[in-house]
């Protein structure tokens, strides 16, 4: 199905406005005074908000909108808002799957997590331009989404072509074509445009081909991680920006009778994340901070989810203040492994 | 919903008993009863504080009250020592593996301890003593730094008195103030006066990572296999429930996939005795 951009648009502030869906809140990926030079941030959709919901990933990533920096779980949210969030890119929705497998499993549910998702229905879109630090090809990813999505929007000659990979996504479908004018027509070659932009991809990344032979980087010498991880000052920029970063701390809060527990977002790159009382800690060293990372997105999240922890957004690279290009260690790391 | 992974049971410290200088067991009663399984543990929260994993002290057969013994050595600690009966408590869990008694039954077992680690120990042994016909034989051995350092003083004699039950102590030194007759050396010094059969006896072992590193070093050299020997791998296990990441040992989890693990599980895992 496909909608005029224009007609989108207006359905977007219709919902703002909370004359149709029931949404209490519209989240786009809008300019904002955190940024420059084209690129977006995720934030709730005002009357005058300048926003493209093409264009390349924003730089913040999506899970800060379903899983908290800082917040309460117990006692748990009683409930969240309705929410819209439009404009979400593939290298995001990859990231979700992988949130969803250690938020909401057989064996543990966080209810903030789920309460969170379930009243969220994510809008993506196709990348129709990317960032010097997008790599999603180089981990099997596509600009634009394949699975896990709910409504996904591909703009082209004017329109977007509305395509649905869920209930939520079917329904909100249905609730466009009650309120704006939808047709059945071909607009142009979407496939035609994404291949662009995956060829601009692999242009881009070209220098940085790797093996994929992941399972062999716990081999890897200490000397190459201690190499490359020279510049980094362990700040922990890298894992907050990830988008299947989780790694949470629980702080008791109590005031009162009701104990209160609150979780936020942790860092494996900080000297004291696993250090216990009495002070000993399993990674004293920076080097083995930094390869703990590369080695729980490469090895021990495939084992845990049989996804790897990597979508390839790039944001750690953009991110962090020392320079260090993830896809240049991966190459790095990579390389010695097929010296071996 | 009724299922908050992150819920707290609130309790009351009814009873504090002072095991050493450095080391307390707080006698809880929470508010309904905390079924575990020995070996399994729990987080303790103190309110606005904040909460630490410790595995309780006592038997699983008790689940109404619960002892957890606590060594002070860091921010949460001090304050834990710094409670006074009456107080107010939380706990979370139980969380993660327990020993595998099954595995125990009708064998020699060994258990090897040192310093604070002889807290799980202790729930492991009244567990097993609450069922003794089960058991072939116990040999427990326990090491402390020095005679005023060791735990359950009180109860030694007590255990001794089972027959099936072996329990020797060494310390690593007596200073000239203090009376010692039983042994002095590291822990792994009474290794020699084990008497089972190695290559059949399941071996249990938890203390400081140096003694759990030698520990099972030598329980090795003596014929014990690698997956008999059964170390409870404290690390930082903040959330309890394998999300938090904190405590993991490669793709292992301490507290979801521990933490009580075989040997053979994590022996190829780097940093294990740290």
């Amino acid at each position: 199905m496909t909608i005029k951009v224009e007609m989108f648009y207006d359905f977007l502030q219709q919902c703002r406005e909370s004359k149709i869906g029931n949404f209490q809140q519209v989240i786009v990926p809008a300019s904002t005074k955190f940024t420059t030079d084209g690129q977006q941030q995720f934030s709730p959709l005002a009357e005058d908000t300048t926003f493209n919901l093409d264009t390349y990933r924003t730089i913040d990533p999506l899970k800060m909108l379903y899983y908290y920096f800082r917040e309460r779980v117990y006692p748990e949210n009683g409930k969240t808002p309705k929410r819209l969030i439009v404009g979400a890119k593939a290298c995001d929705i990859a990231a979700m799957r992988v949130l969803d497998k250690a938020m909401d499993n057989d064996d543990f549910v966080d209810p903030n997590y789920k309460l969170w998702r379930e009243n969220t229905t994510i809008v993506s879109a196709d990348c129709t331009e990317i960032c010097p630090t997008c790599h999603c090809t180089l981990v099997g990813g596509k600009p634009f989404v394949t699975e896990g999505f709910d409504l996904n929007l591909s703009r082209i000659n004017g329109n977007y072509v509305m395509t649905t990979g869920s209930k939520k996504g079917k329904e909100l479908l249905e609730l466009i074509g009650k309120n704006a004018e939808i047709k059945e027509s071909d607009p142009g070659d979407i496939e035609k445009q994404r291949k662009e932009i995956v060829t601009q991809l692999e242009r881009q990344n070209k220098s940085y081909a790797r093996s994929g032979v992941y399972e062999k980087y716990r081999s890897v010498d200490m000397d190459s991680w201690n190499d490359n991880s020279k510049a980094c000052i362990g700040c922990g920029a890298c894992t907050n920006i990830c988008p299947t970063c989780y790694c949470l701390i629980l702080n008791d809060e109590t005031k009162g009778q009701q104990f209160t527990k609150v979780r936020s977002y942790d860092s494996c790159q900080l000297s004291g994340y696993a250090r216990v009382a009495g002070g000993g800690t399993p990674r004293p060293k920076m080097y083995q901070r930094f390869r703990n990372r590369y080695l729980c997105k490469f090895d021990y999240m495939k084992s845990n989810f049989n996804m790897i922890g990597c979508t390839g957004c790039g944001r750690c690279t953009e991110a962090c203040a020392a320079k260090i290009d993830f896809r240049e260690v991966v190459h790095n790391v990579d390389a010695t492994v097929a010296n071996k | 919903m009724n299922n908050n992974p992150y819920k707290v049971i609130p309790g009351e410290i009814y009873d504090i008993v002072q095991e050493s200088p450095l080391i307390r067991t707080l006698r809880i009663r929470p508010e309904r009863p905390i079924p575990f399984k020995t070996g399994q543990f729990i987080e303790l929260s103190l309110p606005d504080i904040g909460e630490g994993p410790f595995t309780p002290s006592s038997s699983h057969f008790i689940s109404d009250v619960m002892d957890v013994t606590i060594m002070k050595t860091g921010f949460l600690t001090d304050h834990i020592h710094q409670t006074k009966k009456g107080d107010r408590i939380g706990i979370r869990g139980p969380f993660g593996s327990n020993y595998p008694l099954d595995k125990f039954a009708g064998k020699d077992l060994l258990i090897l301890g040192g310093g604070c680690g002889l807290a799980p120990l202790r729930s492991l042994f009244l567990t097993l003593i609450h069922e003794i016909e089960k058991y072939k034989s116990i040999t427990f051995l326990a090491g402390a730094k020095s005679p005023k350092d060791c735990l359950f003083k009180e109860s030694v004699e007590e255990w001794r008195r089972y027959s099936k039950v072996k329990f020797l102590r060494t310390v690593d030194e007596v200073p000239s103030d203090e009376k010692w007759s039983e042994t002095v050396g590291v822990a792994t010094v009474l290794l020699k006066e084990v008497k089972i059969d190695p290559k059949t006896s399941p071996a249990v072992v938890c203390g400081p990572p140096i003694m759990m590193k030698y520990g099972t070093m030598d329980l090795l050299k003596l014929g014990f296999r690698e997956e008999n020997i059964y170390l409870s791998m404290e690390k930082k296990m903040y959330c309890g429930f394998g999300q938090c990441r904190h405590c993991v040992i490669g793709e292992h989890y301490a507290c979801k996939d521990g933490p009580v693990f075989p040997y053979s599980q994590i022996k190829n895992e780097e940093d294990i005795w740290e």
